[in-house]
């Protein structure tokens, strides 16, 4: 090819081009001349020569070929019609084509994508709940009741305020968990109260606050069924579990926030994940909760059990398959898990019969 | 007053020359090569889990701008995925404080009062803004149209602080004043752009805009209640804000002129919702299939298999139906990427003439790039904008 090359070019008129310099916008028809760099001429003044090694393809309309020269200049461009002479253009530049991402650099992007996603993977399921567990110890009482203090201003928005005490039920209630609480080793900074709701629930703040709903109370048959629901949330306290939650949670939602990115339909994909993920990690802490509140129970010398059939009682029965969507362990194995390690009653239960219907009764306006 | 004295002093000639005919701008792309290209994207995204956007995003740029002729030359976009990575990298290292701060000022701010943290919002909407405009100022460094750059300066502050007050004022006016705040920031906008020494302005008036669309602001409470004609309410918003946006644009003499009819995007989006119907349809055929599958090879028999709650619990239809779920969401990206980006750019571009483009004949190139922050802010905080 090299031999035939100084031949073609001068002769046929073929050879035009459009030439953009980069310094102006004007348009000019020009001739390439294919010497041991590429010569653009216009008429017998050249404008320009390009090394062949350092001439690069550039985004072009289908049916022209576009070239650049980005070492002379950035936006400097030779347009290309006649099919015959891009060949020719092609087959001389070596390393049109160097710049483009071709097969190899699609393959880089799509493994260093799975390497950062599997990196982000590993992170949330092995990492941050180790950050998580080293880092909840270093930050300071105040700031986690602040904590407390802005969720309880918010749960308490929810639910109207609505805080059961009437006279009988309050001093029935302070004695249980004073009882629970002391049995726990935790000091008296333990906040707690009845929230009027039909909802069977109870729940732990960060800062030491829990709170139990009416309407656990309401499905509640004896002291010894609260007694061990109290102690499961002081677990919680005690392991400061809502403080863990909330650093493991909130890191585990901004990294899988990264992945997807704008793709349509990607946010059910990241709260399907993040939902699997954090209900893992929920069900680990509920456990810790659950053996927490035997010991406490067992140290009353009062059974555990009853707080299982409570639970079963208030979920129904849950059923059989895997449920790795759910936030807590299912009721079935919670029970078994607390009839297992069950002891009898050893001690005198935790309230007499008369403080139990008070406390049943606390949210009844002071009849 | 003196201009319009009585008789004419110059005598009355030959009719002034004709006016030369409108150049033509012209689309050369196929529909099917960029069909192909968004279709090897999106599975691509998702193989990635999204990471191959920033060079999706950039693929669809270059087949849009390097077809898109102007004159009989085509323009062509120089920006690279790799620059909207670091970009995007960029802007996570800037917003991971910000949104660290914001955490710990909303938790002080809630102590004295519940639900105090949301004005804080405020402030996350004027760093949309400033995303916005960075991210326009990034896309128009990297057009190049006959070997010279377009660029931009301006400060992207002074314009998220001006969006910001307009938008404060929009909630006053219930987004009457929604033409006067376009045309107030796109004249900023465009005084700040330039294609080499050609300095761009904006002519478009707030009043036009409003005089075409003022319908539309009456028809969207309707809208929002009455949801079938909801496309056709948005589908006419935007060939009205299409139209006049383009045809207020001017670069030194350079005009542009659309004639979009106010009709002319309702069929594309009435298109994109058939076609997520249609794959809406074939997903849920699709899940029934699955549930019957797995039911069959259960021991139970059919019906008692549907009545327990085991049917939502088990693992092969989760995973079937997860796997569904994506080729759903993948389907829907490449519709809306079909139709609402190339149709709607190659139905926009065919209503464009321009005139006076003798003055963009021997421009000189002037002008620097500019990095791809914005759009990094704009993919972390979820904004768009032309």
């Amino acid at each position: 090819m090299e031999g035939d090359a100084p031949e073609i070019p001068q002769t046929t008129p073929v050879n035009s081009a459009i030439y953009f310099d980069g310094v102006s916008s004007r348009r000019r028809a020009v001739t390439l001349l294919f010497s041991d760099k590429l010569e653009i001429a216009d008429h017998e003044q050249t404008l320009a020569a390009w090394d062949y090694a350092e001439i690069r393809r550039a985004d072009s309309p289908s049916g022209m070929l576009r070239l650049g020269c980005p070492s002379a200049s950035a936006l400097a461009r030779i347009e290309v019609r006649d099919v015959a002479l891009a060949t020719e253009l092609i087959s001389r530049c070596t390393r049109l084509d160097e710049n483009t991402p071709g097969r190899r650099g699609v393959a880089v992007i799509v493994g260093w994508s799975v390497a950062a996603a599997v990196s982000i993977v590993c992170v949330v399921l092995f990492g941050l709940p180790l950050i998580a567990d080293r880092l909840a110890p270093l930050v300071p009482d105040a700031f986690e009741r602040r904590l407390g203090e802005v969720a309880d201003g918010q749960v308490k928005k929810m639910f109207d305020g609505k805080v059961c005490d009437n006279a009988a039920g309050q001093r029935a209630f302070v004695k249980l968990v004073t009882a629970i609480r002391e049995s726990a080793g935790l000091d008296t900074s333990v906040q707690s109260g009845v929230l009027s709701s039909s909802i069977p629930n109870a729940f732990a703040l960060p800062g030491g606050r829990i709170y139990l709903f009416n309407g656990l109370l309401a499905k509640a048959d004896n002291a010894d069924e609260i007694a061990g629901v109290l102690a499961h949330e002081l677990g919680h306290l005690k392991h400061r579990d809502s403080l863990r939650g909330l650093i493991r949670d909130g890191s585990t939602s901004f990294l899988i926030g990264l992945l997807f990115g704008d793709i349509t339909g990607s946010s059910a994909l990241i709260f399907g994940s993040r939902t699997l993920v954090t209900s893992s990690h929920s069900r680990e802490a509920e456990n810790n909760a659950d053996g927490f509140a035997i010991d406490v129970m067992h140290r009353l010398g009062r059974p555990a059990k009853p707080t299982g059939e409570l639970l079963l009682r208030v979920t129904g029965k849950e059923g059989k398959g895997l449920s790795i969507i759910s936030s807590h362990p299912l009721s079935e194995d919670r029970l078994a898990r607390m009839s297992r390690e069950d002891r009898s009653a050893s001690k005198p239960p935790l309230l007499t019969p008369e403080e139990w219907r008070s406390l049943k009764s606390i949210c009844d306006n002071k009849i | 007053m003196n201009e319009m004295s009585w008789p004419p002093q110059v005598p009355p000639g030959p009719p002034p020359m004709p006016v030369p005919p409108p150049m033509p701008v012209a689309f050369s792309g196929s529909r099917s090569e960029f069909f192909d290209l968004v279709k090897r994207g999106a599975v691509l995204e998702f193989v990635t889990l999204g990471f191959y956007r920033f060079w999706l995003l950039t693929d669809i740029r270059r087949h849009l701008w390097s077809n898109t002729l102007i004159d009989g030359d085509a323009a062509e976009y120089t920006g690279r995925g790799k620059e909207l990575l670091i970009g995007f990298l960029v802007a996570l290292a800037i917003l991971v404080p910000i949104y660290l701060g914001y955490f710990l000022i909303g938790l002080e701010a809630e102590r004295y009062q519940a639900f105090a943290s949301i004005p804080l919002v405020v402030f996350f909407y004027l760093f949309g803004q400033f995303a916005i405009y960075r991210a326009r100022r990034y896309r128009l460094t990297r057009t190049v149209w006959r070997g010279v750059r377009f660029w931009m300066t301006g400060s992207g502050w002074v314009y998220a602080l001006q969006a910001s007050l307009w938008g404060l004022a929009m909630i006053f006016t219930l987004g009457l004043i929604l033409p006067w705040r376009a045309a107030a920031l796109e004249r900023y906008k465009m005084r700040h752009s330039h294609f080499g020494d050609l300095q761009g302005r904006f002519e478009g008036k707030g009043w036009e805009f409003f005089k075409r669309g003022w319908w539309l602001w009456l028809l969207t409470p309707i809208a929002l209640f009455f949801s079938p004609i909801l496309p056709f309410v948005y589908a006419g918003y935007k060939a009205i804000e299409w139209r006049w946006w383009l045809s207020g644009i001017r670069f030194g003499d350079v005009r542009l002129e659309s004639s979009l009819p106010k009709s002319a995007l309702i069929g594309l989006y009435w298109k994109v919702i058939g076609w997520s119907a249609l794959i809406g349809l074939v997903f849920l055929i699709y899940l029934g299939l699955c549930a019957l599958l797995v039911a069959s090879m259960s021991d139970d028999g059919l019906s008692e298999f549907f009545t327990t709650p085991d049917a939502m619990r088990s693992i092969p239809l989760l995973i079937l139906m997860g796997l569904g779920y994506l080729v759903m969401a993948l389907a829907m990206n490449v519709v809306s990427r079909v139709y609402l980006t190339r149709d709607l750019w190659v139905t926009v571009l065919g209503s464009v003439n321009i005139t006076g483009l003798e003055a963009a004949a021997n421009v000189a190139a002037r002008g620097d790039l500019a990095n791809a922050l914005g759009e990094g802010f704009a993919d972390g905080l979820d904004v768009g904008g032309f």
